[in-house]
C-alpha cells in the first residue's frame, strides 16, 4: 500500500510543471485521433447504408409474354424453395399495369400511346435471403433465374450494389491503414514525450536506481504518463468529433459510432500510449523487461 | 568479507580503466581508496555497487556475484549500500525530509517507520530544524550531511563515498570526514576514494592507492601535514 501511494507520488512529481509539453502531446494525439475517428464515422455510416439497402433491394425476373400463370406460379415455387431465397411473389400483367400507373403518375400517358392488346409483362419478384444478399449471391441467382425456361430478363441494382460494396470495402482498407499510420505515429510522438520526460529526470531516475528501487517502480510513472496521454487524446478526439456531428446533423443525416466502437477507440488511445511509453523507455532506460544475468555494460 | 575483487579489470572502450586490481572489505572496515585524478577511484567505486560490470576477474558485493546477478536481485544489492557522491546528488524537487526517506519509500517501509527513522537520523546530525527545507536552501556542508543521512537511512552495511569532501572548504570537509568515522565506529564500513588522503587522520583506515588503474599498497601513511 506503501508502495502504491509512492508510485502515485511519483507519478505527480512527473507530471508536476510540465502542463505545457503534456498539452502539446495531448493536442497532437487527439488530432490524430480526430482524422481517425472521422474514417470511422465514414465507414460505419456508409456500412449501414449498405446493410439498409441489401436488405431492401429486391430481384425481378420478368416472364415471356405466352407463359401461363399456373406455370409463373410452379416456377415462383421452385425459386422460392432456393436456399437464397426468402420469398416469391408473382405480378400478373395487370398488378404491373396498376404498379406502373401508381408509381408514374406523370408518364401514364406512355401506356395510353400503346396498343389497347398491349401488356406489360408478367414478373416474379424476388426477395432474397440474408444469405443470399452478397453482390456475389446475388448475381449467381440472377444466373440461375435467367437460365430458366420461360424468364425474358432478370434485373437488380447489381451495379448500384456492388459499387457501394467496393466503396465500403475501400473505405474498411483505408481506416486499417489509417489506424496503422496512426499507431505509429501516436508511439513514436509519446515515446519522444516520455524520453524528454525521462531525460528531464534522470538525477531522480539514477537516485531511485541506486537507493534500490525496483525497475517497475522507476518506470511506472512513465508508463502511466503514455496511458493517461492515449486515454485522454483518444477521449478528446472522439469528443470533438462528436461536437462536429452533433453540428452536422442537420446538414447531412447520420449516425455517430456507436457506443462499442467510441470504447474500443478510446481503449486503442490507451494501448497506443503505453506501447509509445514502453518504447521511449527502452530507448532511455535500456534494459527494460529484461531479467536474466546482466552481461556486462552500463545497467540501472 | 563484504567486497571482494580479484583480478578486476575493466575498460571504457579501449581505455583501460582498471587493470587487474585485487582487493577486499571487511566487515566494520574504513578504506581509503587514493589516487590522482583518472587513476581509476569512481571506476573501482561504480564496480563496487554494479553500475558497471568487470571486463575480467570476479567480483562479488554483500552477497551477490558480478557474473550471476540479475536485473531484479540489482535493487536488493542496493539496499545494502548507500552512496555518497561529490555533488551531493540531492533531488531539487523535495525537501530535506523526502530526499532522506527516498530509499525506504521506494523499498516499501510503512510510513510510520519512516517518519521515525528520518527524525531520528536528522537529529542525529542536527538537521532536524531543515527537514522541510529544499536542497537550494542548504549550504554545501548540509548538503553533503543529508546526501548521508539518505545514504545511512536504510542501515547499510557499507557506505560508498566518491571524493565526498571535493567540493567543500576544509573546515566543512573535516566534519564530514569526522561524520564518516563516526558512521564507521558505529559499524558500518565505509570506502571511500580520495585524491587527498591527508585528510584522513592516521591509523583509523586502511589505503589503497590507485595509479592509471593499477593498484598498490603505498607502504606508508601520509600523514596529516603532507
Amino acid at each position: 500500500m506503501a508502495l502504491l501511494r509512492m508510485v502515485f507520488r511519483e507519478i505527480w512529481l512527473n507530471l508536476r510543471g510540465r502542463g505545457s509539453s503534456l498539452l502539446v502531446t495531448l493536442l497532437m494525439v487527439s488530432l490524430s485521433f480526430v482524422v481517425f475517428d472521422v474514417f470511422l464515422l465514414v465507414t460505419a455510416n456508409l456500412g449501414s447504408m449498405l446493410e439498409r439497402e441489401r436488405e431492401s433491394i429486391g430481384m425481378e425476373a420478368f416472364l415471356e409474354e405466352g407463359l401461363s400463370p399456373q406455370a409463373a406460379r410452379s416456377m415462383g415455387d421452385v425459386i422460392a424453395g432456393m436456399e437464397q431465397v426468402r420469398s416469391v411473389y408473382y405480378v400478373t400483367p395487370r398488378e404491373a399495369e396498376a404498379i406502373f400507373r401508381s408509381q408514374f403518375t406523370r408518364r401514364e400517358e406512355m401506356l395510353d400511346l400503346l396498343s389497347s392488346e398491349y401488356r406489360l409483362p408478367a414478373s416474379l419478384q424476388i426477395t432474397p435471403a440474408e444469405s443470399g444478399q452478397s453482390p456475389a449471391a446475388m448475381e449467381e441467382l440472377a444466373r440461375t433465374v435467367a437460365g430458366m425456361e420461360g424468364v425474358v430478363d432478370v434485373v437488380y441494382g447489381e451495379e448500384y450494389l456492388s459499387d457501394l460494396s467496393d466503396t465500403v470495402s475501400a473505405l474498411a482498407r483505408l481506416d486499417l491503414f489509417a489506424g496503422l499510420v496512426l499507431v505509429v505515429s501516436i508511439s513514436l510522438v509519446v515515446a519522444n514525450t516520455v524520453r524528454l520526460s525521462v531525460s528531464r529526470r534522470s538525477l531522480t531516475v539514477q537516485i531511485m536506481s541506486i537507493s534500490g528501487a525496483s525497475g517497475w517502480f522507476v518506470r511506472t510513472p512513465y508508463l502511466v504518463e503514455g496511458l493517461v496521454s492515449g486515454l485522454a487524446g483518444s477521449a478528446l478526439g472522439l469528443a470533438l468529433v462528436a461536437l462536429a456531428s452533433q453540428m452536422l446533423q442537420g446538414t447531412i443525416g447520420h449516425r455517430f459510432l456507436p457506443l462499442e466502437w467510441s470504447l474500443l477507440v478510446v481503449g486503442l488511445g490507451g494501448i497506443v500510449g503505453l506501447a509509445g511509453s514502453w518504447l521511449g523507455l527502452r530507448a532511455a532506460l535500456p534494459g527494460l523487461g529484461r531479467t536474466g544475468p546482466v552481461r556486462g555494460g552500463r545497467i540501472r | 568479507m563484504l567486497v571482494s575483487m580479484d583480478g578486476v579489470s575493466y575498460r571504457y572502450r579501449t581505455w583501460p580503466a582498471l587493470e587487474d586490481v585485487t582487493m577486499g572489505l571487511a566487515e566494520g572496515e574504513f578504506l581509503v581508496v587514493s589516487g590522482p585524478s583518472g587513476a581509476g577511484k569512481t571506476t573501482l567505486l561504480r564496480l563496487m555497487w554494479m553500475d558497471i560490470l568487470p571486463d575480467t576477474g570476479t567480483l562479488e558485493v554483500a552477497g551477490f556475484r558480478a557474473d550471476g546477478i540479475t536485473r531484479r536481485e540489482l535493487p536488493l544489492l542496493r539496499r545494502k549500500l548507500g552512496i555518497v557522491f561529490q555533488d551531493f546528488r540531492l533531488l531539487p524537487d523535495r525537501t530535506v525530509y523526502d530526499n532522506v526517506a527516498l530509499p525506504l519509500q521506494v523499498a516499501g517501509t510503512a510510513p510510520r517507520m519512516i517518519r521515525r527513522r528520518v527524525f531520528e537520523l536528522l537529529a542525529e546530525m542536527g538537521l532536524s530544524h531543515r527537514r522541510i527545507s529544499y536542497p537550494h536552501e542548504l549550504s554545501g556542508g548540509e548538503q553533503q550531511r543529508i546526501a548521508i543521512a539518505r545514504a545511512m537511512v536504510s542501515h547499510p552495511p557499507i557506505l560508498l563515498a566518491d571524493e565526498p569532501t571535493g567540493n567543500l572548504d576544509p573546515g566543512v570537509s573535516r566534519m564530514i570526514v569526522d561524520l564518516l568515522l563516526d558512521i564507521n565506529r558505529g559499524g558500518t564500513a565505509v570506502v571511500m576514494a580520495t585524491h587527498d588522503p591527508r585528510q584522513i587522520p592516521e591509523g583509523t583506515a586502511r589505503m589503497l592507492f590507485l595509479d592509471r588503474g593499477r593498484l598498490s599498497d603505498p607502504g606508508f601513511w601520509p600523514g596529516m601535514g603532507g
